[in-house]
């Protein structure tokens, strides 16, 4: 019988115990920083003496169009890694779910995952003596091909998008993964029994199964990317300007942190928007 | 389907084999530089450990390493615990507004780091919290904290209510019945929610280079500094050291605990 | 060894009264059954006692002292739940030694109370198993020893016994009953299954809709029940609707009977039952005469099942249909199409309020 009790119901004064030091943190690291950068975006000045309050940081952005063009740069950016990500990741998913088995299959899981704990930044920088000038892509072409190439792809765009890619390709996988892992072998069986052909049991049956986890796994590699700064530093040079990039600087060198805290709430907003605006897509894997 | 089934499975293991390569292939070529001797990575390869004796006498990098391990651990420590109460607090007791705490654990997780960071960074500028490590530390918890309650919450859904019924009813107080009969059986989920809290604070480099000064830094903001400045095999020596520091971690680990399993 | 009280008892969730002012008392020693549909708010009422819930208004008394907001771990008493909820990181005796434990207790005394509860419940040797070892029968038996070491003043079982086969259920109910004997310790057993009622417990209580509509003993209720739910839900019955009329009762199908011997009604509709193990089926006119005092319906079988030692018939009686069970060996068997006539004992039908 589903009976919940008393101990259960209005159980807040129990609860509060156990809930209070975690959310108070939550509240203190978090929720409250938010809210403070909602109110120092509307500040005209850091100085404390004599503030006021303004909509000019965020007129900047509309009245500077660079701006926003960086900031469709960063969506567009985000937007690419995350379906290479799907592209590459999915079908190693699948491979890794469907056709590996038993211990093999747990072992070469682990060792796809386990870049995700070594340091991301570590993992960006190693690209940088692949890609560049001299760099071992560069000498193994040469040493390979009869003719002479001049292979430099450090601090460009395709650079970022590659150590991007392989920073946030092991999220792909692992959330493909683990729906992928979910379907019923015999779901597929059934299928086949059916009549269905490989291409419409892909189709029919285990992308919309499998979706959730696509989903989750672009989430995870989307909102990251659009903030991203670090990244395009190590690896874009100047092709590297991105809205993250923009936003670190009005935080680190330019010093202007109320219209850094305006830029920053207003890729929030488009954030939420884009997670809005998938929310029904969302709904409807879940 | 018969014909296909021989070809395919090759066909999806050549498949994982290059995804593997495109995955630890620069990681190998950064460690193996970090043996090389040239200072501007250049060829033909020339075996030294002089890189890593130069690290050795780097003050800088040897204390950000000690802080990022310290700030880690007791991230770790602290997210846990105040993860694993939270979770308990949920999965216990029904109240008004329940709905509402839990859905207060995704914008940690879906906002970008870099709007957390700077948030935080105006935040304890603004309250006279300040920077530094306390600072970092302050956000790396709340950081962890989502991920720690996820984890141990979906331990919890197949932890039965009866069995603290049960340890209630032989006379067990809360205490007793948390420390003896649920702790040990969600156990599996308080670890993987510790490792994702390690992993969270000790690869955490955005929130943690806007909260630190010069003098409390962690690794991952004194390597972005130092790659910035212009990089020297010093920084693979280090990194190198840092990955098979935390890929060993995680393979110790992951023997006492599969991923995702309930074992 | 106790005796509980329980008086007045509300608890709403919601709109919906789980429990509705139920008083009962569970004297110190007895082996009580509460029986009910699910829903019935028998598990309710089973977890206040045990202090899982607590009541909205009314009280609980353990052994006179009211207990109704005391939390269970004070409450001293004993529970089997209906998936045993053993602790599966703990072995065996582990489990039985829990509550000893954590009462503070250690060493020799510990382990010489599990073994010999161990070996009142036939698993002496299994100590060191883990539960996920053990069969569905030895489960029970763990839940079961672990519940009573602790000398509980009560114990509780939740449907302790659903989750077993049907053979396994009817050794399992034996051995209940042989232990609850040798231990002696009230005992409120809830169950949805009527047989297993009346087998194991020595007094029950019957609810519906969070109220107890009959409490007694199995003989009594059965042969007894004071409602039409407690008649059905209980056992089977027919049921006989009619108008009575210069003293005997004129049913709804025409025939007319004797009353209830215990009826004093003397007009007006009347609802009885009859049990169909108490209806005699005989062929009509076969030359056999009803024995004086019995009351005769004629019908034609409609439907018979056969279940090895006995038959159970429907007949169709006038528009409405009768169970009657038959021996076999003491009746031929009656092919479906047979005219036959029913009889019945006046003291057998009884009356419905």
């Amino acid at each position: 019988m589903a009976v919940t009790g008393m101990t259960r119901t209005n159980g807040l004064k129990k609860a509060l115990p156990l809930l209070l030091p975690a959310y108070g943190w939550l509240t203190l690291a978090i929720f409250l920083p938010l809210s403070a950068m909602v109110y120092f975006s509307l500040l005209t000045t850091m100085s404390s003496t004599t503030p006021s309050l303004t909509l000019a940081n965020y007129a900047a952005f509309f009245s500077d169009p660079l701006y926003a063009v960086l900031l469709l740069r960063s969506v567009k950016l985000a937007l690419l890694v995350m379906m290479i990500c799907v592209v590459i990741g999915f079908p190693a998913a699948y491979v890794l779910a469907k056709i590996f088995k038993g211990r093999a299959r747990e072992a070469i899981f682990l060792i796809v995952i386990l870049p995700f704990w070594s340091n991301s930044l570590v993992r960006v920088f190693s690209w940088s003596m692949v890609l560049r000038e001299g760099g071992i892509l560069d000498v193994v072409l040469n040493a390979i091909l009869p003719f002479k190439v001049s292979v430099d792809l450090m601090y460009s765009y395709p650079a970022v998008v590659i150590g991007l890619v392989h920073s946030y390709l092991p999220y792909m996988v692992l959330t493909c993964y683990l729906s992928l892992q979910a379907i019923d072998d015999a779901l597929i069986d059934a299928a086949r029994s059916l009549g269905a052909s490989r291409t419409t049991i892909l189709r029919r049956v285990i992308a919309p199964l499998a979706l959730p986890g696509v989903l989750a796994g672009s989430a995870l590699i989307f909102i990251p990317v659009i903030g991203s700064f670090m990244e395009p530093r190590i690896l874009g040079g100047r092709g590297g300007t991105l809205y993250g990039t923009v936003i670190e600087d009005q935080f680190t060198a330019v010093y202007n942190w109320p219209l850094g805290a305006a830029l920053s709430f207003i890729l929030l907003a488009v954030v939420l928007a884009i997670l809005l605006a998938a929310a029904p897509v969302l709904r409807k894997a879940a | 389907m018969i014909r296909a089934s021989a070809f395919l499975p090759g066909l999806g293991r050549f498949y994982i084999g290059l995804v593997l390569a495109f995955l630890y292939l620069p990681l190998v070529i950064m460690a193996a530089m970090s043996f090389n001797a040239s200072p501007f990575y250049q060829l033909p390869f020339e075996s030294t450990t002089h890189w890593y004796v130069a690290l050795a006498n780097d003050d800088g990098l040897i204390a950000a390493t000690f802080n990022s391990l310290k700030i880690a651990i007791l991230t770790t420590a602290i997210a846990t615990v105040l993860g694993t109460a939270a979770s308990l607090g949920l999965f216990r007791y029904e109240f008004t507004g329940k709905r509402l705490l839990q859905a207060l654990i995704v914008p940690p997780i879906a906002i970008p780091w870099l709007i957390s960071g700077t948030a935080m960074l105006i935040f304890f500028f603004g309250t006279g919290i300040g920077r530094g490590l306390h600072a970092i530390l302050l956000g790396h918890v709340a950081l962890a904290l989502p991920y720690v309650i996820i984890v141990v919450s979906a331990r919890l859904q197949t932890f039965s209510r009866d069995l603290e019924d049960a340890a209630a009813s032989l006379g067990a107080s809360a205490w007793q019945t948390t420390w003896k009969v649920t702790l040990p059986l969600i156990a599996p989920g308080v670890i993987a929610g510790g490792l994702f809290a390690f992993a969270v604070s000790f690869d955490q480099f955005v929130v943690s280079y806007f909260l630190a000064t010069p003098g409390q830094t962690t690794l991952p903001v004194e390597i972005y500094a130092a790659i910035r400045k212009g990089f020297t095999p010093e920084i693979n020596a280090v990194s190198t050291i840092i990955i098979v520091f935390s890929m060993s971690l995680m393979l110790v680990v992951s023997r006492f605990f599969r991923f995702g399993g309930d074992h | 060894m106790a005796r509980v009280e329980v008086q007045n008892v509300q608890r709403a969730f919601g709109d919906h009264k789980a429990v509705d002012d139920v008083s009962i008392t569970f004297e110190d020693g007895g082996f009580y059954a509460l029986l009910g549909p699910s829903g019935s708010g028998k598990t309710t009422l089973l977890r206040m006692i045990a202090g899982f819930e607590f009541p909205d208004s009314g009280s609980i008394r353990i052994d006179g002292a009211a207990v109704e907001t005391v939390p269970a771990n004070k409450r001293r008493i004993g529970m089997v739940f209906q998936n045993y909820a053993l602790f599966p990181h703990m072995s065996v005796a582990a489990n039985v030694a829990f509550g000893l434990e954590v009462s503070g207790q250690k060493g020799k005394d510990v382990r010489r109370a599990v073994s010999e509860v161990l070996d009142l419940v036939q698993l002496g040797d299994f100590g060191k198993r883990r539960p996920h070892q053990l069969s569905g029968g030895q489960r029970q038996r763990v839940a079961l020893a672990r519940a009573i070491v602790t000398k509980p003043r009560v114990l509780l079982l939740d449907e302790p016994l659903s989750a077993l086969d049907k053979a396994l259920r009817t050794t399992m109910q034996g051995e209940l009953k042989r232990i609850q004997r040798e231990v002696g310790v009230t005992t409120i057993f809830v169950t949805h299954d009527q047989d297993e009622a009346l087998s194991i417990a020595d007094q029950i209580g019957i609810l519906k809709d969070g109220r107890i509509v009959q409490s007694g003993a199995p003989e009594e209720i059965y042969d007894r029940p004071n409602s039409e739910f407690a008649a059905t839900f209980l056992g089977d019955a027919n049921i006989l609707d009619g108008t009575v009329v210069e003293g005997r009762l004129r049913l709804d199908n025409g025939a007319v009977v004797a009353l209830p011997l215990d009826s004093t009604q003397t007009s007006g509709r009347m609802r009885c039952a009859i049990r169909p193990e108490r209806v005699r089926l005989a062929v009509r006119n076969a030359g056999g005469r009803a024995e004086p005092g019995a009351t005769v319906v004629w019908g034609t079988v409609r439907r018979r099942l056969f279940s090895g030692s006995f038959s159970r018939y429907a007949v169709d009686c006038g528009g409405s249909e009768l169970q009657a069970i038959a021996q076999r060996g003491a009746t031929r068997d009656l092919a479906i199409g047979t005219e036959v006539e029913l009889s019945w004992d006046r003291r057998d039908l009884i009356a419905l309020s």
